[in-house]
Formats: structure tokens, sequence, C-alpha cells
């Protein structure tokens, strides 16, 4: 599959995920607020992943037989266990203050 | 009309047996299951964080624990040796065995240097009295979840520089094809892909 990808494609996506890592290192820096540079990173995050999976592991070349079940079947139970603990956190955390 | 008549020919004797629906070897199947099993581990591992640091009223301020700059140079060192070992796949996988030994051995250097730095690190927290059970910042769990998914991560690590060693002494050898160096890379690159959640997670957030 990798017959596909020229060397300077992987290069490329290298550049792009430096620059998305040092953007991710400077936002706390710039004025956003809280939830922004939350939002922003958690964007950057899933971005890097795409890129990486995509790009570095060449699941766009695959049949989406494979590459649709491996990314929905994972984000979405990785998803679903953070709801279902995760979540819980806040309501505990809101009992315990007074 | 006659498309249709062919795609149904086509997926009828798709179910009939013979032939791979995926369209991988079973070998890289199997990887592909392995690699979403060890996702949900440190799914896992993550959410239960993120139920503590909600449980929590307070939480260290990540930038006075750890030194931001030596975490970004390992998130540098790390995407430098993902971008190595893609090469490294490209050129086992057109026959450039030199080129493909040269650049799993520059992987597996990526990955020593990363430990290294790792190593640094656990050192200046357990040298400032963090342990699993306790540190100087109040919050037990914090220490507990760094040394827990940074230390599971790191030996994800050095597993894979130890299978990047024996896989360049195979390709030198002509031991090794294209196919074996693209599975020990997608292994590579999800540790990888990992290291952008914690990193973002853990770090960041």
């Amino acid at each position: 599959m990798s017959g596909h990808t020229s060397y300077r494609t992987y290069w490329i996506t290298w550049i792009v995920l430096l620059v998305l890592t040092l953007s991710m290192l400077f936002v706390e820096a710039t004025p956003f607020t809280r939830i922004l540079t939350v939002l922003f990173l958690l964007g950057a995050m899933l971005a890097k992943a795409a890129l990486i999976g995509g790009w570095f592991m060449h699941l766009r070349f695959e049949r989406p037989a494979l590459w649709i079940p491996l990314v929905a079947g994972t984000l979405l139970t990785a998803a679903f266990l953070f709801f279902l603990i995760a979540v819980d956190g806040a309501a505990m955390q809101r009992m315990a203050v007074p | 009309m006659d498309l249709v008549t062919t795609d149904v020919a086509a997926t009828e004797a798709h179910w009939k047996g013979g032939v791979s629906p995926f369209g991988v070897s079973w070998q890289k199947l199997m990887m592909w299951l392995f690699l979403v099993s060890d996702a949900l581990l440190f799914a896992g591992f993550l959410a239960a964080y993120g139920f503590e640091r909600l449980a929590s009223p307070a939480w260290p301020e990540r930038s006075e624990v750890f030194s931001m700059a030596a975490i970004g140079t390992m998130t540098f060192v790390l995407i430098t040796s993902s971008a190595t070992m893609a090469t490294a796949v490209g050129a086992a996988h057109r026959g450039d065995l030199r080129r493909a030994t040269r650049f799993v051995l520059l992987t597996a250097l990526g990955g020593l240097i990363f430990l290294g730095f790792q190593a640094t690190e656990w050192a200046a927290l357990i040298g400032e009295g963090a342990s699993l059970t306790g540190n100087p910042w109040g919050v037990p769990a914090f220490s507990a979840f760094f040394f827990m998914i940074t230390g599971f991560h790191g030996t994800h690590v050095l597993i894979g520089v130890i299978v990047l060693l024996l896989v360049a002494a195979r390709v030198r050898a002509g031991r090794t094809s294209g196919s074996g160096v693209e599975l020990v890379g997608l292994y590579w690159h999800f540790v990888d892909l990992v290291w952008v959640f914690i990193f973002t997670c853990f770090y960041l957030i």
C-alpha cells in the first residue's frame, strides 16, 4: 500500500504535524478563553491523529470495509468509555463542594 | 443496468468466501486488531485520568511541574521517528533495502532519544518526591496517573525499539520483506499516535 505514497508526501506530513504541535504548545500564550483553547487542542489532536493514521499508516489507501470499522469502532468506544466514566467525575466534584 | 448486475454478482461472489473482504494479509489484519485492543487500553487509562481530573477540586499546573521545552522536544523526536519509519516502509516496498535499513535504524535512534528524555523526566520527578502514592503538589493521583500512563507508553516505545533493531538486522540480511517492515511500521506509528493523545490530554489540557 505504501507504494502509493512518495517520500516527499511523508516529509510534508511531518512538517504539518510539527506546525500543529508547535501551535498546540503556544496556544496558551494567546488571549483565547479556556474553552476555545481546549477546543483548539482537541481539534489539533484529532487532526494529528488523522494525519498519522491516514498518511503514515496508509489507512486512506485501505478499503472502507477495513478503515471504517477500525476508526469508527475505536473512536466511538473510546468516547463511550470517556462519557460513561469521566463525566461522573464532574458530578462527584459538584457533590464534594459544599 | 449491466453495472448493477455486475455489482450484485461481485457482492455474491464476495460472500461465498475465497476472497479477502478487507483486502489485506491476515498478518496485517491481526496487527490492526491488536492495535485496536491496545488503543482501547490507553483509552481506558485516559478515561480514568479524565474521571480523576474532573473529580478533583484542584490539579497541579503542568507547566510548573514539567519542562514543556523537554516535552515539546520529545514530541518532535517521536513525530520525526514516525516520518523516518514511513520512509523505511516505502523503501522496503520499493526493494531499496539499504535505505530501508538506514531509516529503520534512524527510527530506533529516535525511540532511544525519546526514552532518554523520559528517563530524565522520571528521575527529576522522583527526585522531587513524586511516587505512585504521593507527590509534593498535593494531589496523589496526579503522579500515579503520570507514572502509569507514561510508563505504559514508554514500555511500548522500548518494545518498539527492540523490535526495530531486530527488523533492521533482518532487512539487512534480506530476511524480511516490505510487508514485514510495514507491520512493525504500523506498531511504531501507533506508539506515536498514542503519544498525540497523551501529550494533549495529560500535558496540555
